[in-house]
């Protein structure tokens, strides 16, 4: 299988605390992976690194996308334009804009007019915005938002706000999307839905997805693999039925036996 | 209901004309404000109250600019009256080294809001109260130079008539000049609205709200927050400098000692009031805030009328928090309340935007 | 030598104006979240009842000065209940907007009550004063500083020292948490106001003197101490003090030995460029934020 990512003996100290530990582990292309982990293991960190909004860390991430890159190496707003897009763990859409107007934000990187072309409307200007509307029309049928497209975002039930959030993703023409517990705080036919979008996206749009999720649920419907962290260390990566039978990952959640 | 039904057919209408001939609001609203001239010729308009609304649409370019500042990148300026100034005071300058209008405009706008662009790179060090009050140093050291430094000439700065494309002499001592002038400014306020309908509804609107509402997200997005600060105050500088100069077109004398912290504050109750993100709503705010005591309750009530004022943007501001802006919405709403009630039962969509 | 000292002087007794104002502020700021402009107005229109009441009455300026700060008080409590109070869930810039009003509704007031003419009110002390090495300084500064100190280092014990100062510094750092832990944040803001606005009104009795009393006598003394907040921090009551004095100290120092027309803007430019190397002031701390 062709490798994506490598994550290369990535740590990450905060204030004298090991919030990542050594951590390494590969990523191939086609695939998803759950990243799982108890609370405060480290996720969330090592998606900050990898994204680049915590740039104070040790090791590399490679992306593999078109030629070989460090990611290290990039500005935060440079990293979507190497194909890796993210959510976030509590939702960062944009309240006072409409559903399609957030999708928009997701092309911003790959809109390619100018601000003089904008101010004049010149015709790369509309062509480029027609160009984008249309795309996001089409993500959102696939997402099947389609008849909410001119609502706006605020006020819109947490369910249909993780799916924006996904949506927006997709306008970048990713290669990977890492997604912060998108099922978090969802009831059980929201889970089962988005679990069906994820596996649609995945073939729709060809991309990989690294997702962080608690819901065991979840990651094992979804997930091709499944990586366990703890206390900021990589412990195991594997299929989700032998994630879940791996005694450290068990430790890992329920304690040791002489504890518990 | 048949009136419904009548009322349905001419909204409906109306709304598809507004969204399919392009411009057509900003047409309908730029041959509105050439009534107020016209008025003035027949008298019915006094040349103090052409003055005052000549003052609302100038001032309400400015009030743009610290709209998208404020209501979409979620930035303040206490130093807007400094640019103002500055680009009143700058055309004159540049005026007396003996270039064209023109020239002069273009000299002072690039000047302007290169240094709006300076404040916008310390935006990305300062933050919150420390940089509206950086705004507010801004806005005083500019103060501090009209009124002391000797190039702007004491008390005020005389521009004279000015001469447009080389050979369109206009001067304000002629009433009939002066309702030209008006129409001028009046499309030049028509003109940087429709430029700032087109920033805000595309990729630049859209990334300064998302800069403001979520900087994670907007960084995740690849909107670098170093460039649109730097376009937000460049932007504000640049309307604000653009209405200075419509200022001293329309009035041909500039003071130097009106640019002071109470214009600043003046323009940013015209977008509270109005509304933020509002293009008519924040003219609807100039109007009110300016407009209204000056026009109406000063001759009424003499400088007792700013206790009417002050009692209006509060009660604006805590009564109807979204601005005068959206009260269109809400007689939508109304009206499909309305009609639903009456229709029984039958579902109308709630209006969008 | 005798020339720093009277700059030294001169900026002590503007730099305590300052102070006093700024004080307000941060305390508005911290317990109320919002910026208030109307500061200096507030202090303004107290003072007018002061010269008004001296005038008319002949009572003397210690009298009148007690009645301004009663007034003032007043003042602080009625603009807190009508406009702030109720807007508790008003965006922050719409916020500071409401103090926009007040200072409308101020200058409406005083041309209604007072008339359009100025007043005058009397110094402290009109005459006497000593040489310090061939520096004059008047009682009426003396007694200016040492009120202005007596003043601020009382509202710092209180602040520190007692229970109700613990309310307003756990107001201050987080309201939310502070109603449910049973602080009255409401009385706190309350009295947030009121001493607001009674430091405004010292600060205008020790400056209306030499400015006279008219609806923008305290402007300079307002802006001065906003730059003296931030230059001091708003994080801290002590900042803002400090940076006053620094202001004030500086202005002088450099109006008078440097240039008439630039010594203002020299200083404010060099502020900036502190701010831009300490964006939280002199004592501020950087917020934690989490991304």
């Amino acid at each position: 299988m062709e490798k994506l990512l490598s994550i290369d003996h990535v740590s990450m100290t905060f204030g004298g605390l090991k919030a990542l530990d050594d951590i390494s582990f590969d990523i191939h292309r086609g695939e998803i992976v759950g990243l799982i982990g108890p609370n405060g293991a480290g996720k969330t960190t090592l998606f900050n690194c990898l994204t680049q909004f915590y740039k104070e860390y040790e090791g590399t991430f490679t992306l593999y996308s078109d030629a070989p890159v460090d990611l290290g190496t990039l500005k935060v707003t440079d990293v979507i334009d190497h194909g890796l897009a993210r959510t976030f763990q509590n939702i960062e859409l944009i309240p006072d804009l409409s559903i399609i107007d957030n999708l928009l934000i997701g092309a911003h990187a790959s809109t390619k007019d100018t601000f003089i072309e904008e101010v004049f409307k010149m015709k790369r200007a509309t062509s480029e915005e027609a160009r984008l509307r249309k795309k996001a029309e089409d993500v959102l049928a696939i997402i099947g938002l389609t008849a909410m497209k001119d609502f706006y975002v605020k006020g819109q039930p947490y369910g249909i706000l993780k799916r924006v959030e996904i949506a927006r993703t997709l306008m970048s023409d990713p290669t990977l999307i890492v997604l912060d517990e998108p099922a978090a705080g969802l009831n059980d036919q929201e889970t089962d839905d988005l679990e069906e979008i994820i596996k649609i996206i995945q073939k729709e749009f060809n991309v990989t997805l690294l997702i962080i999720e608690h819901d065991m649920g979840f990651v094992m419907n979804v997930c091709d693999r499944v990586c366990a962290i703890n206390f900021g260390k990589f412990i195991a990566i594997d299929t989700p039925a032998k994630i879940q039978a791996n005694p450290a990952v068990q430790e890992a959640y329920l304690g040791r036996d002489d504890d518990a | 209901m048949k009136v419904f039904n009548t009322l349905d057919t001419v909204f409906n209408a109306l709304g598809r004309f507004f969204k399919n001939v392009p411009y057509a609001g900003y047409g309908l609203f730029l041959l509105l404000l050439w009534l107020i001239p016209l008025f003035h010729s027949v008298d019915v308009i006094s040349s103090g109250q052409l003055g005052i609304f000549a003052y609302i649409v100038v001032i309400t370019v400015a009030a743009l600019g610290l709209n998208i500042l404020l209501g979409f990148s979620g930035l303040i300026s206490l130093g807007t009256a400094g640019f103002v100034g500055a680009g009143a005071l700058g055309v004159g300058v540049f005026l007396d080294l003996g270039l064209p209008f023109e020239l002069a405009a273009i000299a002072t706008l690039i000047v302007s809001t290169a240094l709006g662009a300076l404040i916008g790179l310390f935006s990305l060090k300062v933050e919150g109260i420390y940089l509206a009050i950086a705004t507010l140093f801004v806005g005083e050291i500019l103060r501090q130079i009209f009124t002391t430094v000797p190039i702007f000439g004491g008390q005020s700065i005389m521009i004279g008539s000015v001469t447009l494309f080389g050979f369109i002499e206009l001067s304000t001592f002629s009433q009939s000049e002066r309702r030209v002038l008006f129409a001028i400014i009046a499309a030049l306020l028509v003109g940087m609205m429709i430029l700032m309908q087109h920033i805000v509804k595309s990729k630049t609107g859209r990334a300064l709200l998302a800069m403001s509402r979520s900087s994670s997200a907007a960084q995740a997005m690849g909107v670098s927050l170093l460039k649109y600060r730097l376009m937000a105050f460049s932007l504000a500088t640049f309307f604000a400098t653009f209405s200075g100069i419509m200022y001293a077109l329309y009035n041909q004398s500039v003071p130097t000692t009106q640019w002071t912290l109470d214009l600043s504050l003046f323009v940013i109750a015209m977008v509270v009031v109005g509304g933020y993100k509002s293009i008519y709503g924040t003219f609807i705010g100039a109007f009110i805030i300016y407009g209204i005591p000056n026009l109406y309750l000063k001759d009424l009530f003499g400088d007792v009328s700013y206790i009417f004022s002050g009692l209006l943007i509060i009660l604006v501001i805590l009564f109807y928090q979204n601005g005068v802006a959206y009260l269109a919405v809400d007689i939508r709403l109304l009206y499909a309340k309305l009609k639903r009630r009456i229709h029984g039962g039958s579902h109308g969509k709630a209006p969008l935007d | 030598m005798a020339e720093i000292l009277r700059i030294i002087f001169n900026s002590l007794e503007t730099g305590s104006a300052y102070a006093l104002a700024a004080l307000g502020i941060v305390l508005i700021f911290r317990t109320s979240k919002t910026t208030n402009f109307a500061q200096g107005m507030i202090g303004a229109l107290n003072a007018y009842i002061a010269a008004f009441v001296a005038l008319n009455f002949g009572l003397s300026i210690w009298l009148v000065s007690v009645i301004a700060l009663a007034t003032a008080f007043l003042t602080g409590i009625t603009i807190d209940t009508l406009m702030i109070r109720p807007a508790k869930n008003v965006l922050p810039v719409s916020k500071q907007i409401i103090t926009l009003g007040i200072i409308m509704i101020i200058i409406g007031i005083i041309p209604f009550l007072f008339g359009v003419n100025n007043f005058q009110l009397a110094s402290y002390f009109p005459t006497g004063s000593i040489d310090i090495l061939g520096a004059t300084l008047r009682f009426n500064t003396i007694f200016v500083i040492t009120v202005s100190f007596a003043v601020m280092g009382l509202l710092f014990w209180f602040i520190q020292k007692t229970r109700w100062g613990l309310a307003i510094r756990v107001t201050a750092s987080d309201e939310t948490t502070s109603k449910l832990m049973g602080v009255p944040t409401a009385t706190v803001t309350m009295f947030a106001w009121a001493s607001a606005a009674m430091l405004a009104t010292l600060a205008g009795l020790f400056v209306a003197p030499r400015v006279s009393v008219y609806p923008n006598m305290l402007l300079n003394v307002q802006i001065s101490a906003f730059f003296a907040s931030t230059l001091g921090g708003f994080s801290t009551f002590l900042g803002p003090v400090v940076g006053s004095y620094i202001i004030a100290f500086l202005r002088n120092f450099t109006t008078f030995y440097i240039s008439d027309i630039w010594g203002n803007v020299m200083v404010y430019m060099g502020i900036l460029v502190f701010l831009y190397f300490k964006p939280y002031g002199i004592f501020g701390k950087k917020p934690q934020k989490k991304v």
